[in-house]
């Protein structure tokens, strides 16, 4: 069998589906930041395929290494947060989290 | 090409013709360096690092402000990654205008202190060139990084407060929504990029139309059978669903007025003036880049569904963010809610360009070109009127400590300067024909008006945009009415409030509100610039 840009492309859709899943159903501030990175990393996988099997060229690895840095510093200041987070509430626990809300 | 030569022509397009127009993020770049720096030698002992962040803002808006009185032609920076316009170059004039308001504001409210000042001068800075990014963005991976830099420091400033309970949970929850979307978005871009083969939004037009030519496959006008033009139709909903909730619209909204609540009013502020702003530069740009020089046969089947589809989603966004304002019990919730139905109006406009920009209207260039104005009209209004109120939140908060609207009780007569000022804030808000806010839905409306010749539907849209205003006048009224009619609890100690420099400030920041609204001819200027703006955006087209 020989792969090709259909291959990738299930694979990375596959991923973002799980990635969406995750988000939804997690209810741990890590576990949702998991299913980001699965999602950021599925459109990834989208991205250097297209850019080896289409017209896209190079322009898709650039954007996939810009993602990487970006996811970074993403996951870096989510996991920031999630920790001030437990700091006034002693949990990560999304669904504690009620105050605000009308 | 060898190497050589390929180093060369981009060290001419970087040195010779883009850093030059790129003067005035640079500008912000070197603060953010400088406050480091201060920090790192302890000089922000003896120097208050707000000085730094603002003389760095101050000099950002110079060399904008010189970009803006020469003109010059369209241009693309950065071998294509940025577009420099005339529309671009008044979103950031307008970006690094209100960046130095807000940083004075910072200074006179007192958040943060000296010792977290350079941080979250760092951040604001940061926010801001990413918002500058945002609205000259012309390719699809700075419309990513863009939205990304300006949300990234928005989470940690929603947080800023620490050891806040409700601080902690506004920046937790923005982060997820924010994250999550930010995903999305991505997955959007990565398909579009693939189906489209470019990333460069210019062009994005003209590949479309590749798709659908007699030599592709599946030579199929209508969406339904063509797969790849399905694909990509499904790749700028995903975007647009990153757009919306910058903008937050409904249903991305939920963020909104939970991030406000938990978030000093400061940034707040900050975050429903600035952010907005940025978005509907790019959703604009982004409509606008999906639409091409000369849509032909497509624009019956796609373009049309655009314009119709963004008047659904503004007239239930204004809709809801009316009906959830009158419930709220705390300030900053409800002008969130306010801000909401704003964003819901303000895409009226954009609705009616996309519906226009296509038409057989007679003039619809220049109806479209109208319809932008007055998004532009209503963004700069908006700017006064709701840091305005957000400001007088601020310094209210600073003299009862609390941002209930109960406990604004009788606050109207003690302190006259901030009463007034939320009077007309919030009435420029409602749109009542004295000030700022009644000419800019004007203008929205009547450019509604013609885009119904178009497609009826948008008149619909504008009677429920009509409807809204009217209904908004109740929640708006309720907080005057404890400021000025309920009176203040016997016992409950007077407000001190002096009028250096916080009622100044107000003083500065409503006065614009009344102007643009009590001279009709004084915004002349001001409306010939957005005219002037949003017709060469139009007709670079």
């Amino acid at each position: 069998m020989d792969i090709g840009l259909n291959h990738y492309l299930v694979v990375g859709a596959v991923l973002f589906v799980c990635g969406i899943i995750c988000m939804a159903t997690k209810r741990n501030a890590i576990g949702i930041l998991m299913g980001v990175e699965l999602v950021l990393n599925g459109a990834n996988i989208n991205f250097v395929a297209f850019s080896r099997y289409t017209a896209l060229g190079l322009d898709g690895q650039i954007v996939s290494l810009f993602v990487i840095v970006l996811a970074a510093a993403e996951a870096a200041v989510a996991l920031a947060i999630a920790l001030n987070f437990y700091n006034n509430h002693l949990t990560i626990d999304v669904d504690r989290g009620d105050e605000l809300a009308g | 090409m060898n190497f050589d030569a390929i180093l060369e022509k981009l060290i001419n397009d970087t040195v010779g013709q883009s850093l030059g127009h790129f003067s005035s993020e640079l500008a912000l770049c070197v603060t953010i360096v400088g406050l480091l720096l201060v920090r790192l030698v302890s000089l922000d002992r003896w120097l208050p690092t707000y000085w730094v962040a603002l003389l760095g803002a101050i000099a950002a808006f110079g060399l904008a402000a010189c970009q803006m009185k020469q003109g010059g032609a369209t241009q693309f920076l950065f071998t294509g990654l940025l577009v420099y316009d005339q529309f671009g170059i008044f979103f950031r004039l307008f970006l690094l205008l209100f960046l130095v308001l807000v940083i004075a504001l910072t200074v006179i409210s007192g958040i943060p202190d000296n010792e977290d000042g350079p941080d979250f001068y760092t951040l604001l800075l940061g926010a801001t060139i990413g918002m500058m990014l945002m609205v000259s963005a012309n390719n699809l991976l700075i419309l990513f990084l863009g939205i990304e830099m300006t949300s990234v420091p928005s989470y940690v400033m929603v947080g800023f407060l620490k050891g806040r309970k409700l601080s902690s949970e506004a920046a937790l929850k923005y982060v997820i929504y924010g994250a999550g979307i930010a995903g999305v978005m991505l997955y959007g871009i990565s398909l579009m990029a693939g189906m489209l083969g470019t990333t460069d939004m210019s062009l994005i037009a003209e590949r479309m139309h590749l798709l659908l030519s007699p030599e592709a496959d599946g030579a199929d006008l209508s969406v339904r059978s063509n797969a790849m033009l399905r694909t990509v139709v499904l790749a700028s909903l995903l975007i647009s669903a990153g757009v919306a909730f910058k903008l937050s619209l409904v249903p991305f909204h939920f963020w909104c007025p939970d991030a406000f609540e938990g978030a000093p009013a400061e940034v707040a502020g900050f975050l429903s003036v600035a952010s907005k702003a940025a978005a509907f530069a790019l959703l604009v740009r982004f409509c606008l880049a999906l639409v091409g020089k000369d849509s032909g046969a497509l624009s019956e089947h796609v373009y049309l569904y655009l314009g119709v589809g963004l008047g659904v989603v503004a007239a239930i966004t204004a809709t809801f963010g009316n009906l959830a304002a009158y419930s709220q019990t705390n300030i900053k919730r409800l002008l969130a809610y306010s801000t909401i139905a704003h964003a819901g109006y303000m895409l009226m406009a954009v609705a009616a360009m996309m519906v226009l920009v296509n038409s057989d209207v007679a003039d619809a260039k220049l109806k479209a070109a109208g319809a932008l104005e007055g998004l532009i009209y209503y963004l700069t209004v908006y700017l006064f009127m709701n840091l305005g109120a957000f400001a007088i939140v601020a310094f209210i908060r600073n003299q009862i400590l609390s941002e209930e609207i109960k406990d604004y009780a009788g606050l109207g007569w003690q302190a006259p300067c901030l009463g007034i000022g939320m009077v007309f804030c919030l009435f420029s808000l409602v749109g009542m024909p004295p000030f700022g806010g009644f000419f800019a839905k004007l203008m929205i409306f009547k450019s509604l008006v013609d885009a119904g010749y178009a497609n009826p539907f948008m008149w619909v849209v504008l009677a429920i945009g009509g409807l809204n205003t009217v209904f908004s006048l109740i929640y708006y009224l309720r907080v005057l009415n404890a400021m000025y009619i309920v009176p203040r609890p016997e016992g409950s100690p007077r407000v001190k409030f002096d009028f250096l420099p916080a009622g100044a400030y107000v003083v500065m920041v409503t006065l614009p509100v009344l102007l643009t609204g009590f001279f009709p001819y004084f915004p002349d200027r001001l409306s010939d610039t957005a005219s002037r703006v949003a017709n060469m955006l139009i007709s670079n087209f």
